[in-house]
């Protein structure tokens, strides 16, 4: 009997925010069903009540026809249920094998010694199964995200998991993990596994998923097999109205050079990397994870003291590693790949979170302008339609995309001259992402030099002026728009232009 | 204290609700402790002991709305009290060597400031532990107290020197208004000016705060400054009451500050809190102690009632966090 789970009539609310009224939500084994949404739709709400983190206020849970209570994250493993967390849960000093039995290690007969060559074995076992090359032996701290998702979900299903729950899994991994993990998937379902799929990136869904269904304001909208329905059906009802497309504007580029970085090396990170951006030029850098660009921004950012070569802005050399303080005062932005770890401020508003790079513009005899702060809070939110109960909200308490969206709309002030964005549209949903793409051009318009780092090809090709690939710390080639050459960008960032 | 509710730019919502409800809460427990002792012994209510009561805490509010400021950055600062009986000392021997109160009172601040940036270098500047280079200053001020008192008290007769902490209007102890002026003004600084907003954004998230070019290194430092300018301003009001200069003095004043700035809902992890929890927290806190005495409860009892209700308190408040995140 193929085992299924239906959410009924689900309800939840925090506070004045109705993050979800009357869902219903069917998963059957065997398929990829994908969740899809507006940011702040209530996806990662209806999949924290699954996984027992948040308690639903109404509706039930059935699996095969059984109502069950679930209350805490354990009762979910209980049942089945596993959640793969983003912020991975792995302990990195142990290996695979460690890691997946951790809490429930074989012992030798009834001696307290773990029996590893035997929890090795069953771990290369499983990894077998799914055509999976991972070293059971391996400490988890020497493998990528894509990996350590694997070895996430693996250990999930040695404890018996029949339903595995993915909130936007790509969005920290390369091309090549992706393709990696989608493989996995496709074995997992052919294995009788049931999976939730999360995701604002339609080309992904189209290809894995056999139903889709669309969020919009804690409700469902949409639920259709994938076959009988397209990306722009799925897209259009998410907000009720088509894509506003983002089409690049026509522009001469013509202002001086903002930011001029010259044979910038740093062992082992990049090597002899020279770039000029103008003022209201982007420049996008890609390359796979790991081909150096984000530890180049933060150098230039002034995070990095370690590097050789010279970093000239607005034409003046800049001293390595002079903190983001000095950065910030001469008009640079940066926002972050991390947003958690580097990005907000969680106890803190949304308004203190937005407000407190400029904090100072704000200020009359040593005291803050409240309204002044306000004016500046409200349209930042407005320009980026961020969705927030209000700005005096603690952003820990947003969804994952708004975030997002924070972190790169606080730097939307006048005197900006340089914005740095390490993957500005990570987990941020597809309609907003052209509104994005189109502040970034308004931002170059008006003159500031934008430097972008995206592994997203598409973004890449869409967004860019100039575009750069690196691969192991070196770049490959210059391209400038409308040249653009997507294959052979795809080749370069894998290596494969390096040698001809 | 209308002041800084008023004045506070930017309260998130869902803090002022929990934060609000837990002030109630405090008056509440202050009502009933105040009504409780009263029935219990008739003196409770005289003016006198409340002229009492409140100068016996009014170092306590000092010291605490520092710790607020430290604890709000996500530290701690175990060294307050020997601050207190350093700068002091300090303080004294300035007076007794040039017989200038000014010169004394100056004297009694910075070297409290001194202790400050010597914690707050260490803490900010080099990142290490607050726990422990706060232990270490704390028994480093102490030694430094001892040795300029050679492990004796100094008495003081300048009358402008024990002004502050010693002199009375009727029933009013002088430092009581002096206190209310140094809240006012510490509630501009943490909520109206941008040193507020970074001492916040510091103990919300270190990192991000750096990134944004905030420079949480030196909002640290200055915030340790800060709590050592207020052990020294708390020095010369002991040094008043008493009327002389004690090595030993502040001793366990670290423990109240801590116990009060956590009743008053001060999370132990920074970035969430308010100035007026603490004044709340003081309150109670020093009720309660001021009630212990009077009702006279065994001295050696009371050091058990103040561990109880420091961990009754930490208790309390993450059984609360814990089912929040639920
Ligand atoms: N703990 C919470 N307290 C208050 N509001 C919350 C909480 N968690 C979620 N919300 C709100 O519920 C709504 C749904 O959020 P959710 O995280 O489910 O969105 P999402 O669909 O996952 O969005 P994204 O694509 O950005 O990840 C949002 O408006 C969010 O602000
Ligand atoms: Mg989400």
């Amino acid at each position: 009997m193929t085992r299924r789970l239906d959410m009924h009539g689900i309800g939840k609310s925090f506070f004045a925010t109705r993050a979800l009224d009357n869902v219903d939500f069917t998963c059957i084994a065997g398929e990829v069903h994908a969740l899809v949404g507006l940011n702040g739709a209530g996806k990662s709400t209806l999949m924290k009540i699954l996984g027992g983190v948040y308690q639903r206020d109404e509706g039930e849970i059935l699996i095969d026809g059984q109502t069950v209570e679930i209350t805490a994250p354990a009762d979910a493993g209980r049942h089945g249920i596993a959640m793969i967390h983003q912020e991975l849960s792995l302990i990195n000093e142990l290996t695979v094998a460690a890691n997946i039995f951790l809490g429930r290690e074989i012992r030798r007969g009834r001696t307290p010694f773990l029996d590893k060559a035997g929890m090795a074995r069953a771990v290369r076992a499983q990894l077998d199964r799914f055509g999976l090359s991972l070293d059971p032996h391996k400490p988890v701290r020497e493998l990528n995200s894509g990996e350590k998702q694997i070895v996430e979900i693996i250990r999930a299903l040695m404890s018996d998991a029949w339903l595995i729950v993915m909130d936007e899994p790509t969005s920290a991994l390369s091309e090549e993990d992706k393709e990696m993990l989608f493989d996995f998937i496709r074995r997992m379902k052919a294995e009788g596994i049931a999976i939730i799929y999360i995701s604002h990136h339609m080309p992904e869904i189209f290809s894995i998923a056999e139903q889709v269904t669309v969020m919009r304001d804690g409700r469902i909208v949409l639920s259709e097999r994938t076959g009988e329905t397209t990306e722009d059906a799925v897209i259009k009802s998410m907000t009720g109205a088509e894509l506003d497309q983002f089409v690049k504007p026509h522009k001469q580029i013509t202002g001086e050079v903002v930011l001029s970085v010259e044979d910038l090396s740093s062992p082992g990170k990049y090597e002899g990397v020279s770039l000029d951006v103008h003022a209201g030029e982007i420049v996008v850098l890609t390359g796979l994870r790991g081909c150096g660009a984000p530890d180049l921004a933060k150098a230039v950012f002034g995070l990095d003291p370690d590097y050789t070569g010279t970093v000239r802005y607005m034409g003046r050399t800049l001293t390595p590693g002079r903190g983001p303080a000095v950065a910030v005062r001469q008009g640079m932005g940066l926002v972050t790949e991390n947003r958690d770890k580097n990005g907000i401020l969680p106890p803190l508003s949304v308004r203190d979170n937005i407000a407190l790079p400029f904090l100072e513009k704000s200020v009359t005899a040593g005291l803050i302008d409240g309204a002044r702060v306000d004016g500046i809070v409200d349209k930042a939110i407005r320009d980026t339609s961020t969705k927030t109960a209000s700005p005096a909200q603690e952003i820990r308490f947003l969804s994952g995309g708004n975030k997002q969206k924070i972190c790169f709309s606080r730097w939307l002030d006048e005197d900006l001259k340089l914005l740095i964005l390490l993957e500005p549209t990570r987990g941020i949903d597809v309609h907003a992402k052209a509104d994005i793409y189109r502040i970034i051009e308004d931002l170059a318009e008006r003159g500031v030099a934008i430097l972008i780092l995206s592994y997203e090809i598409d973004e890449v090709l869409m967004l860019g002026d100039r575009v750069l690939t690196l691969f192991e710390g070196r770049t490959v080639q210059d391209y400038s728009y409308p040249h653009f050459d997507k294959d052979r960008m795809l080749a370069d960032m894998a290596g494969a232009g390096h040698a001809t | 204290m209308t002041m800084s509710t008023a004045a506070a730019p930017a309260r998130p919502r869902r803090a002022m609700d929990s934060l609000t409800q837990r002030y109630l809460v405090l008056v509440g427990l202050i009502v009933i402790a105040s009504v409780g002792f009263g029935i219990a012994n008739e003196n409770f209510y005289s003016l006198a002991n409340i002229g009492i009561l409140l100068r016996s805490i009014a170092v306590l509010f000092l010291v605490s709305m520092g710790m607020t400021f430290i604890m709000l950055t996500g530290g701690i600062d175990l060294s307050v009290g020997s601050n207190v009986a350093f700068a002091g000392g300090v303080g004294v021997i300035a007076l007794t060597a040039t017989d200038s109160a000014a010169l004394g009172f100056v004297a009694a601040i910075l070297a409290g400031m001194a202790i400050g940036a010597i914690n707050g270098v260490f803490i900010g500047r080099l990142r290490l532990s607050a726990f422990m280079v706060t232990l270490a200053t704390f028994a480093l001020a102490r030694g430094l107290a001892l040795v300029i008192y050679d492990a004796d008290s100094i008495n003081v007769s300048n009358a402008a020197f024990l002004w502050l902490g010693g002199q009375s209007w009727g029933s009013l102890p002088v430092v009581i208004p002096f206190v209310a002026l140094v809240f006012v003004a510490l509630s501009v600084l943490l909520y109206r000016a941008p040193f507020g907003r970074d001492v916040y954004a510091a103990g919300s998230n270190f990192n991000t705060a750096f990134v944004l070019g905030r420079m949480p290194q030196r909002t640290l430092v200055w915030v340790y400054v800060l709590s050592g300018a207020l052990a020294g301003l708390s020095a010369i009001i002991t040094v008043g009451r008493v009327s002389s200069g004690q090595p030993w003095t502040g001793l366990y004043l670290e423990f109240d500050a801590i116990t009060a700035v956590i009743l008053g809902g001060t999370s132990l992890f920074g970035g969430r809190g308010r100035l007026l929890g603490t004044i709340l927290g003081v309150l109670l806190y020093g009720i309660i102690i001021n009630g212990l005495v009077l009702t006279g409860t065994n001295p050696y009892l009371q050091s058990l009632i103040k561990g109880l209700i420091l961990l009754g308190v930490v208790l309390l408040d993450t059984l609360v966090q814990r089912r929040k995140a639920q």
